[in-house]
């Protein structure tokens, strides 16, 4: 989630078709902040048949060597709170570790299916390594340019690199070329959109020179299930202490 | 009436007109012009027979909306062996490609499932497919894991190891559209293409749906042309005229047009049961047409243009009305409590059989009278049948009471075997042993153990429910109940889930595998560890569950038993849990039941209503009973053979007694009527018995023989119930054959009918019942009733009604002209009196006594004569008329008494 939240902000590329695209993915980049800490993330999942379930917690996220590391901490509701997820991307594969309170047992989880649901969410760790991922090892093309909801925008198509293994053939994203966050990407399946994540610009906020998004949707169009993340009161360039991020230590504390 | 009758008779070209012009509206309903579609649907699904209120169907959708499709379409590829590194290759390169497919959700195989490897480091939740291309080592691994993990046993893999299953869920892909874009065969290709297979199978709902729809379809198309072709070929044999074959040909067509053109209207789609309807349609309008050429080229009658006209409406008028009121009642009465199916089939045929009426009625003698041959036609066997028909009526008089009394006993021995009928369908095997959709959903449902999913919803409107442990224990002992039923294949429900995930979490350990003991640790367990397939299972409140069950039978007698002894166990789990059992096959199964469960009350419904209008028609409750038995007889036959063959009753055999009850009672109608007027034009009834056989024995015989031919192409369609529709509808239809050429005469050999019309057209003259006295006191209907039961008499100028000496029984009243009754006084005539409306003559006669005097018509006269018989029949069947008649007698003997004495004195 916390991978999320920083794809959220923005995407760094290192495979620029031209110069343009350069503009777009550095402008991007520079939404990138070095860590990130968020008091506290909402996440309301809805259901087929529209029932909500409310999941709360806090957020942090750095980057260490170019590479994320997100921690999230589950505040609410009383009978889950406790619950800890740290996910770290590793050159030789990514990794998981998640605590449950009730087996007061950290388990690390590898290989686990990318495309599988968080928590009972839409979002996926497979959704957020893509959009994160896309532009370090994907092929990226800039389309154009265009309006969403009444805004410019960047139009990128981003191909996953084969080796990702990601159920999405493309995603489709709009970049706001105000702030360089993306309003909306389409995880593509063939020729169909799988998955949609989208930000209302109103919810855009900025901490310190870095844009980020206050609010975000994510729908399951297959599914026709949907997830609303909520960000309040994130702040960027703190200084996060590094338990946060340790698998022995990140689920201690408060 | 009359007007009308006469405004038809001379403006034929209008009523061509008018019904060319409401054909072309029709053909602009039933058709698309812009690219000549058909805008009539197609709707194959069992369950969407049941009412849209329906709480079974309700639960079904809530299912559906709640945890995605629960009918995936089931894909099973055949390998040498499913566990090597190459065909799981081929498999997940085959679930990727199907995935791919539009309006596929989600495609589940061994290659895409996690299979979770938990040591001391952790959880490895990667695939099978990616562990066999990292691991390859580890792929001989599989078939104990798969083994081990009761989701995947039986399920992605069979047994043997030799075949892997696909489960695609679809996303927006009806029916119509997966059989429209060819979903199967794109499914069935790409497998072979993917894989290389030769042994690809695939089956669920809606590919079972796509091909009963194609199946339907393909019924249409043959049945609809072979019906139509065995019209052109029974009409020129019996008619010899291309022409007269042509125009009535036409006639069916329009209105089958008609009909078709309604449903479109009406947004009636063809289902397993309308789509009986065009064929039925079709062949009953056959019959009409046939009755109406024999009376529009009745060779004695060399009349033409607008009497011609004039005189089939009104000799056919009656007996079309009448025959097509009854068959209209035999189906309306399918609709009572009756399922929107069937009452959507009911009021369709009611439908067509009214256009059918209408149309041979009043548009095919219009246009014969422009179009058709002119010269009389050499109708086949005319001659032939009035010689049969002699002999039959002979051999029915003198069997008469032999026929009556074995008519009697087989009712009782028909309901004996009927007793014996069971109420159910085998739904695949409406399909050939032949049909891929079969052979293929034998080869899943043999291999996976079960090809029919059925859901147990457990409810407890209780968030966080399901997470308590004492609940789940339930849950699981239902389970594990549910998995000994004999029906059952494979059980999976969130308990599964929860029990993996648990010994996942504890470092794979086997102990672990179990529900753990508190409701918090349950609940992040499933929020933590669950996987998206655990959605499918449990709602995201923990309050609703679905236990998803693989059932291997599909007859609906089995899973009734299975749905009855599952919700006994459902109804034993402590609150808050309420389960309820739900899915394709077990609303299916409650359809059939539904169907065969209204068809006594629809019979019943049947006979009163046919009764009701025969009893108006005939003016007689007790006549309109006769003319039942003949109908109620193929009716007790065709049940007593459903039990003695052993033939369930289905949605489709169950339609057939009160179609042929409908349709036979026609026969019985035409006899009856034509019966009614031989008896009283002869004043004989054996004597009519022989004319009315000799003249209905050949259009009888007739349309028996189309019906029966119409009903068996039905044998030639690849759905085995509308085979079976069609063999055992020519055989009831058969069988009423032979009861209206056997019974019918028998029973009518004593029964004077009085109809309904006989009784709206007979003329008596001015108030009759206030001008002739000895109808004084009745009813103009009631003075009508007994002049139909007595004969009505013409005689010309000078005839000689009443002879002088003679002995003889009849009593006559004058209706109108004048009468002179004169004695021969030694060569001089002496006139006694002239007679005038209203008096009554030849009463000593009636006493006993030898004629006293001559009566001869002095102007043409019209007279009723009655004798003891008449009188006594009257007494039996209208006692209150036959009262009055014997009070005014003897009032009109008293009177003359008095006069005679009178005169004495």
């Amino acid at each position: 989630m916390g991978a999320l939240a920083c794809a959220l902000a923005a995407w760094s590329s290192t495979v620029m078709a031209d110069e343009a695209l350069d503009s777009v993915i550095g402008c991007m980049r520079a939404n990138i902040p070095n860590t990130v800490q968020i008091k506290e993330v909402e996440l309301i999942s809805t259901d087929r048949v529209g029932a909500t379930r409310t999941l709360r917690g806090r957020l942090y996220g750095t980057r260490e060597d170019d590479r994320l590391r997100a921690m999230m901490k589950i505040g609410s509701p009383a009978d889950l709170a406790g619950a800890a997820y740290l996910m770290r991307e590793k050159a030789e594969g990514d990794e998981m570790y998640v605590y449950v309170p009730a087996l007061q047992k950290v388990r690390r989880i590898t290989g686990a299916g990318v495309d599988g649901a968080l928590w009972g969410t839409d979002i996926s760790y497979g959704d957020v390594r893509q959009l994160n991922n896309a532009f370090t090892s994907g092929r990226s093309v800039l389309e154009g340019g265009g309006e969403l909801g009444g805004r410019k925008v960047h139009h990128l198509a981003v191909t996953p690199d084969p080796a990702e293994a990601s159920r999405f053939s493309m995603v489709k994203v709009w970049v706001d070329q105000q702030s360089c966050v993306s309003l909306r990407a389409d995880f593509m399946e063939g020729g169909l959109v799988g998955k949609r994540l989208e930000i209302d610009p109103a919810s855009l906020r900025q901490s310190g020179t870095h844009w980020y998004a206050g609010e975000a949707l994510m729908t399951d169009l297959k599914e026709g299930t949907q997830t609303r993340l909520k960000v309040l009161g994130l702040s960027s360039d703190v200084n996060l202490s590094g338990r946060y991020f340790n698998p022995s230590t990140f689920y201690l504390g408060s | 009436m009359q007007r009308l009758i006469l405004w038809l008779s001379s403006h034929p070209l209008v009523v061509i007109a008018a019904t060319l012009l409401l054909s072309f509206a029709a053909a602009l309903c039933l058709i698309d012009p812009r690219d000549a579609s058909l805008r009539l649907k197609v709707d194959p699904s069992l369950e969407r027979l049941l009412p849209t209120q329906d709480d079974d169907r309700a639960l079904f959708d809530r299912v559906r909306a709640q945890f995605g499709e629960t009918d995936p379409v089931l894909l099973a590829v055949g390998f040498d062996n499913v566990y090597t590194p190459d065909s799981i290759e081929k498999i997940d390169a085959l679930t990727r490609k199907l995935g791919e497919i539009e309006g596929v959700r989600q495609v589940m195989s061994i290659a895409n499932v996690a299979n979770p490897v938990a040591d001391d480091f952790g959880i490895d939740l990667s695939t099978f497919a990616t562990q066999a291309r990292v691991h390859p080592e580890r792929v001989k691994d599989f078939p104990a894991q798969v083994n081990d993990n009761p989701i995947y046993r039986n399920a992605l893999v069979s047994a043997d190891g030799k075949v892997a299953a696909f489960a695609l869920s679809l996303n927006g892909v009806d029916e119509n559209r997966f059989r429209r874009e060819h979903y199967t065969d794109r499914i069935r290709s790409l497998a072979g293409e993917v894989t290389g297979s030769d042994t690809v199978w695939i089956t669920g709902s809606p590919v079972i749906m796509a091909e009963t729809t194609n199946a339907i379809l393909r019924a249409q198309k043959f049945t609809i042309p072979a019906i139509f072709g065995l019209v052109v070929l029974l009409l020129y044999i019996g008619f010899r005229s291309v022409r007269a074959v042509l125009l009535s040909t036409l006639t069916i067509g329009l209105a089958l047009l008609w009909t078709m053109a309604s449903a479109v209207l009406m947004d009636l789609p063809l289902n397993l049961v309308t789509a009986l309807v065009p064929p039925l349609v079709t062949t009953l309008c056959l019959s009409y047409a046939v009755h109406l050429l024999a009376e529009f080229y009745e060779r004695h009658h060399q009349d033409g243009g607008a009497l011609r006209l004039e005189r089939v409406f009104r000799r056919m008028g009656v007996s079309l009305l009448l025959s097509g009121g009854t068959t209209i009642a035999g189906f309306m009465a399918l609709v009572p409590g009756s399922l929107p199916a069937v009452a959507q089939f009911a009021g369709l045929s009611a439908l067509g059989v009214a256009f059918s009426v209408l149309l041979t009625l009043v548009f095919l003698p219009a246009i014969l009278t422009y179009a058709g041959p002119k010269r009389p036609l050499r109708i086949l066997g005319d001659a032939m049948m009035a010689r049969k028909a002699r002999k039959l009526a002979l051999f029915d008089l003198k069997w008469r009471n032999w026929i009556i009394t074995f008519a009697v006993l087989l009712i009782p021995i028909d309901l004996y075997f009927a007793s014996n009928i069971r109420v159910g369908t085998e739904y695949i095997k409406s399909f050939g042993p032949d049909a891929t959709v079969r052979r293929d959903y034998e080869a899943i449902n043999r291999v996976f153990d079960g090809a029919n999913p059925v859901a147990v919803v457990i409810e407890t409107y209780v968030n966080d429910a399901l997470t308590d442990p004492a609940l789940i224990r339930e849950i699981e002992g239902l389970q594990k109940w549910l998995q000994a039923q004999p029906e059952v294949g494979a059980v999976v429900s969130y308990v599964d889930h929860l029990k993996l995930i648990n010994r996942n979490l504890n470092d794979g350990d086997p102990a672990y595998y179990r529900v753990p003991t508190d409701a918090t640790a349950v609940k992040q367990l499933l929020v933590f560890g669950g996987s998206d397939e655990i959605r499918r299972l449990i709602d995201s409140r923990f309050r609703t569950s679905m236990i998803a069950v693989r059932i291997k039978v599909d007859s609906s007698i089995q899973i009734a038993d299975f749905v009855q002894r599952t919700e006994a166990r459902l109804r034993e789990m402590p609150p808050p849990l309420n389960g309820r059992v739900t899915g394709s096959p077990v609303l299916a199964t409650r359809t059939v039941n539904e169907i065969a469960s209204g068809q006594l009350t629809s019979l019943l419904v049947a006979f009163g209503a046919i009764w009701a209008m025969l009893a108006l028609m005939f003016t007689s409750a007790r006549s309109a009973l006769l003319a039942m038995l003949p109908n109620i007889l193929p009716v007790g036959v065709y049940f007593g053979t459903l039990g003695l063959l052993d033939i369930s009753l289905n949605p489709t055999t169950s339609l057939i007694a009160c179609v042929v009850l409908g349709i036979a009672v026609d026969d019985t109608i035409h006899f009856l009527a034509r019966l009614n007027t031989d008896a009283r034009a002869k004043g004989n009834e054996k004597a009519a018995v022989k004319s009315a056989l000799s003249a209905v024995l050949r259009p009888v015989t007739f349309t028996m023989i189309a019906l029966c031919l119409g009903f068996l192409i039905f044998t030639g369609s690849e759905l085995q119930n509308q085979v079976q529709f069609g063999a055992l509808a020519a055989f009831t239809i058969f069988v009423a054959w032979l009861a209206d050429i056997t019974l019918t005469p028998a029973l009518g050999s004593k029964l004077r009918i009085v109809t309904l019309w006989d009784i709206l057209r007979l003329d008596l003259g001015q108030s009759p019942q206030h001008t002739i006295p000895l109808l004084s006191g009745l009813s103009l209907r009631q003075a009508r009733v007994f002049a139909l039961m007595s004969k009505l008499e013409h005689h010309k100028v000078g005839e000689r009604i009443i002879q002088h000496g003679d002995y003889a029984r009849d009593i006559y009243v004058v209706i109108d002209g004048v009468l002179q009754v004169w004695v021969d006084r030694g060569g001089e005539r002496k006139t006694l009196s002239t007679l005038q409306r209203g008096a009554v003559m030849g009463e000593t006669g009636y006493f006993g006594q030898r004629r006293t005097a001559n009566v001869d018509a002095q102007t043409p006269v019209r007279l009723l004569r009655f004798d003891s018989q008449d009188l006594e029949r009257l007494r039996q069947r209208y006692p209150r008329i036959a009262a009055v008649i014997y009070r005014n007698l003897n009032r009109i003997q008293a009177e003359r008494l008095a006069r005679a004495t009178a005169m004495l004195q």
